[in-house]
């Protein structure tokens, strides 16, 4: 700071006095040469103290930059973690799929197999009410015969494919160990950026002021409980708001 | 049932998701899209009966697409519905007032989805 620089010193004191005395003389051009000197020395400890803030503010970019640490982050850590993040993506979205696919190829052998058993039992109804002679009782036993073993093979199909479906599962596994990772790099990213901001002096009051306002209609993606506010909690919601404008 | 439904999301696993359960109430003729983009042209093409849409998307969001065709003189009176993860109550007023006819959040359930497509056609048929 300037004030720690002395202006009170014996060739000041004596540059005050002559200048009182060149005044005194009514000595214009002897008053205007002390007043230039003593501006001289004022613009001395000026470019000293830039020169001082210039150094620190340099040792201080030079110790954040060289930090291993934020190096390795940028470097390494955060092109890391997008490749972790896309596996994720990578991974869900194969264990949908695959889910998909098992359903997809279960519901006709389902529909198949209730189809044929609704219309064996409506036969069967019959038989049993000896509403059914023996031409059509032939009939129903070949259809039963064929049922049976139709439906063995359909039902170990069916549970071949639950089987993938509790497989596909196990990315819930991976893909959390792989978040979790991402996570602690988030903390790490998050206390090196508060360190420089502490670094750039910003108040909290400054900083708040330099906090974008939120667009309230951009897409946002699903809300996260206890992050997202203002959003709606579930349908019943969306239904009442809906409602009240008159839907 | 045999309408033509438009199904516009940019993930292939919920428009697959979507697709089966709009299958399981008996519509058999969806067509996909994967985006505002790819979904207007589809849709100016003229044989869409029922939109279904998501609102966040790259590209053209749902609520363009929705903007577009109501301002479009022959899809204006297209039934929407929205499908979305998006529940501001701001977005929901805006999908409302720009002409949605249905809003539904993920995730959501069969039942949700037959209910709010019946309700559209039960409002459109009487």
């Amino acid at each position: 700071m300037l004030e720690d620089n002395k202006l009170v010193t014996e060739d000041n004191i004596a540059r005050a006095k002559d200048l009182l005395g060149c005044l005194e003389r009514n000595d214009e051009e002897g008053a205007r040469e002390i007043i230039d000197e003593l501006a001289l020395v004022r613009e001395t400890e000026l470019y000293q103290e830039m020169g001082k803030l210039t150094r620190e503010l340099h040792d201080s970019i030079s110790a954040f930059g060289m930090d291993t640490q934020i190096v390795n982050i940028a470097k390494e850590e955060i092109p890391d973690a997008r490749s972790r993040l896309r596996h994720v993506i990578k991974l869900t979205d194969e264990a949908a799929n695959s889910t998909l696919t098992a359903v997809e190829e279960c519901v006709p052998l389902c529909d198949d197999l209730k189809n044929r058993s609704s219309a064996l039992y409506e036969k069967w109804k019959r038989f049993v009410q000896r509403d059914m002679d023996i031409s059509e009782f032939r009939e129903m036993s070949g259809l039963i015969g064929q049922f049976l073993e139709d439906n063995t093979r359909e039902t170990e199909a069916v549970r071949t494919r639950l089987n993938d479906i509790l497989m596909a599962q196990t990315f819930q596994d991976l893909t959390s160990q792989i978040i979790k990772r991402v996570i602690a790099l988030v903390e790490d990213v998050e206390s090196n950026l508060v360190n420089l901001i502490k670094l750039t002096g910003k108040g909290n009051a400054e900083l708040d002021k330099l906090v974008h306002e939120e667009d309230l209609l951009a897409p946002k993606g699903p809300p996260v409980p206890g992050v997202d506010k203002g959003v709606v909690s579930g349908q019943d919601e969306v239904d009442e708001l809906l409602s009240s404008l008159g839907f | 049932m045999n309408m033509k439904i438009l199904v516009v999301d940019d993930f292939s696993t919920m428009r697959r998701i979507i697709k089966n359960l709009l299958q399981d109430l008996g519509y058999m003729n969806i067509v996909e899209a994967d985006d505002g983009n790819t979904a207007l042209p589809i849709l100016k093409k003229g044989s869409i009966d029922f939109l279904v849409t998501d609102w966040n998307m790259p590209g053209m969001t749902g609520i363009n697409l929705l903007k577009e065709v109501r301002a479009d003189e022959k899809l204006s009176s297209l039934p929407v519905l929205m499908v979305t993860a998006e529940q501001k109550r701001e977005q929901i007023v805006e999908a409302a007032e720009a002409g949605v006819n249905g809003y539904i959040v993920k995730p959501f359930t069969a039942a949700t989805l037959k209910e709010k497509i019946d309700k559209i056609f039960e409002r459109i048929d009487g």
